[in-house]
């Protein structure tokens, strides 16, 4: 009798790590490559763009050229304003300036979102109680009315000459809670999962739970909100700067439009029309990305 | 943990917000589960939410307050205005003001008048605050409540729909359009509207509520006000539209797997009863949370599409308000608008409740 004695090698083979599987699974997800196209498009624009830029920021040159006011054409993509800016110059930078808000806003959002959040998940009793109140004030207080406020006190009368940078800071301070709930609320309920508590039962210590278990889970959330927070952040900036709150120095697609207003909708369409196009874009690509990464992320979605 | 959804400050950060909320009510179920015994009766209830209201008033007056008075104080903001004014009229209004005491007692004497129903004076117009800020909100609120009863009425059937064709074409072109909606700055599309329909064909009104002394759009005083509707009540259906397809056809396809809905296909239910009846009634709660949240924080989020259609109501005030440092009114409007929002939020507790018996208080 011969015993039939395998011949194949029970294989090794490396569990797919997370990232691996969910950007395999972001990869198949079209639209979510298309907005990740569109963020790197624009990151490009706004960086590598502004080597290319016909003009400086802010610079009427075009008005010494005799092209002040001009439409659309091979020249000036964009058209002029009536005052010399060339509209296409200003949207690179204002791509650079409103990435910058954006972004930085969102990194300090989530910070502290995460921090206090980290803290309200925790701890139990009186500071878990504290911080949710104060986290549930400026949930339900009007957050853009503040900034606004907050853009003209401190911008006009205060720090003048801050710039984008105080417009960072108002929308990171007031941009957290909503991931704080988040957070807070993974870490609540992830503790009381069965792998965590089993993991608990073995011995596992404080930290490798936190490590291992807690923070994967809160992270993904967190990724997600963050690309969301970002396109909020865009639409925040720009309605900042177009009702004249923000920093008229600096070159941002809300200050365009401000001035496509001052000069006359009616005959300069293409100052305010250009670069809100490229909000409703660059936006989109943020939103397209988050939701593709939110279904990337799902561990319930996997095949 | 589908992410989809909603909207409050601006229509993206909707979805953000809804989630957040997801993840404090599914705490406060379970909190309440464990501490049903000890909730105590519903008007105990009542009394800690409107207890609730007051370190939220106290927090966001003192914000506005303290920071408002680094921009200078109210003395030398009206004195901006005029050209002449006299000694005994700067010493009338320093001692209106208290401004012979320092900030923090300024501040109670603030909260005094603000407990008595008291806002102040606008420090550009010269009117009380509180019987300026009454049409305005009028006039927002029926932008408002309009925009939303026109995107409940599109975006239930529309959202039902896309769910129940799900990777359809028709729900690819539903989803496509709806991305775009909550993408949208709101001033920037009605500006579009507004070069289009107004300046180029000449259909609708540029400008303002109502026509006024420049004569009536359509013949009578209703039809002039349903022209000024149409762009701003249009762009805000939109994005609100947007919102509540995703959000009710995400709530929907959740609920369209679950075993019920397949015990009620089993035993020979019409589908127009299982979806409208019987699906609905959950998918709804969710959304209900985010309609009722978009009426009272809609009213904060106006201020660029208000200004943009010149639409005169809390928003586009709001705007001016700040822009000429009038404080008094920017503290006025600032402290309606949470009211507002605290009361909708309550309100909107209750409707939870009732919708979702896990909530249910005892």
């Amino acid at each position: 009798m011969e015993t039939q004695v395998s011949t194949v090698e029970p294989q090794k083979r490396r569990a797919a790590s997370q990232w691996a599987i969910t950007w395999r699974r972001f990869k198949r997800n079209k639209s979510a490559i298309a907005g990740l196209a569109i963020v790197i498009a624009f990151v490009l624009f706004g960086t590598v763009g502004t080597f290319f830029a016909p003009y400086p920021q802010r610079s009427h040159e075009a008005l010494y050229q005799g092209q002040a006011g001009q439409p659309p054409s091979w020249r000036h993509p964009f058209g002029t304003e009536p005052s010399g800016i060339d509209v296409f110059s200003d949207s690179i930078w204002g791509t650079t300036n409103d990435l910058y808000v954006a972004v930085a806003a969102t990194i300090l959002a989530v910070g502290i979102g995460v921090l206090i959040g980290g803290v309200a998940g925790y701890t139990k009793g009186l500071i878990s109680d504290a911080v949710m109140a104060i986290t549930q004030v400026f949930f339900v207080i009007p957050t853009l009315l503040l900034i606004l406020f907050f853009a003209k006190v401190f911008q006009v009368l205060v720090f003048q000459g801050y710039g984008l940078t105080l417009i960072v800071i108002i929308l990171g301070v007031f941009g957290w809670p909503g991931i704080t709930y988040v957070v807070r609320g993974q870490i609540l309920s992830t503790r009381e999962l069965e792998f965590v508590q089993a993991a608990k039962a073995i011995g596992a210590s404080g930290s490798r739970i936190l490590l291992r278990h807690i923070i994967p889970n809160v992270m993904t959330p967190v990724i997600v909100l963050a690309s969301l927070t970002t396109a909020g952040n865009i639409l925040t900036e720009v309605v900042i700067s177009y009702l004249g709150f923000g920093d008229a120095n600096q070159a941002t697609w809300g200050q365009l439009i401000e001035e496509g207003y001052a000069a006359g909708l009616s005959i300069y369409w293409w100052v305010a029309f250009f670069p809100g196009l490229l909000t409703v874009i660059l936006v989109l690509g943020f939103n397209l990305l988050g939701d593709g990464l939110s279904d990337a992320l799902n561990p319930r979605l996997r095949e | 943990m589908k992410l989809t959804k909603s909207l409050l400050h601006l229509r993206h950060s909707g979805r953000i917000i809804y989630w957040a909320y997801k993840a404090k009510y599914k705490n406060e179920i379970i909190h309440r589960l464990v501490r049903r015994r000890e909730m105590g009766s519903f008007t105990n209830y009542i009394i800690r939410r409107l207890l609730f209201m007051i370190p939220v008033l106290l927090g966001i007056t003192m914000i506005i307050y303290f920071v408002g008075s680094l921009a200078g104080n109210p003395k030398d903001i009206i004195r901006l205005s005029f050209r002449v004014i006299t000694p005994q009229q700067m010493a009338y209004l320093e001692h209106y003001f208290h401004l012979d005491q320092p900030i923090y007692i300024r501040y109670f004497y603030y909260l005094w008048d603000l407990i008595h129903g008291n806002l102040g004076i606008s420090l550009t117009s010269g009117r009380p605050v509180i019987d300026e800020i009454g049409p305005w909100v009028w006039t927002s609120m029926y932008l408002q409540l309009s925009a939303l009863a026109l995107s409940v009425l599109i975006g239930i059937p529309v959202g039902i729909y896309s769910a129940k064709r799900q990777y359809s074409k028709s729900d690819y072109a539903v989803t496509g359009i709806a991305i775009f909606g909550y993408s949208m700055p709101t001033f920037w599309l009605a500006t579009m509207m507004i070069i289009l329909f107004s300046f180029r064909l000449g259909w609708l009104p540029a400008f303002g509520a109502s026509g006024g002394y420049l004569g009536y759009w359509w013949g009578n005083w209703f039809m002039d006000r349903i022209a000024h509707l149409i762009i701003p009540m249009s762009v805000l259906a939109y994005v609100e539209v947007a919102t509540f397809v995703r959000l009710i056809r995400g709530s929907m396809l959740e609920i369209l797997r679950q075993d019920y809905i397949l015990a009620g296909y089993a035993s020979g239910l019409k589908e127009r009863t299982i979806i409208w009846k019987h699906a609905l009634k959950n998918a709804i709660t969710p959304v209900l949370t985010i309609i009722g949240l978009s009426i009272a924080t809609a009213l904060a989020s106006a201020p660029a599409l208000e200004t943009a259609t010149t639409w005169p109501g809390l928003g586009y005030y709001f705007v001016q308000a700040a822009q000429s440092l009038d404080l008094i009114t920017v503290e006025g409007i600032t402290v309606i608008i949470t009211v507002l929002v605290l009361i909708t939020s309550m309100i909107l507790d209750f409707l939870y409740g009732y919708l979702d018996p896990r909530v249910r208080i005892t």
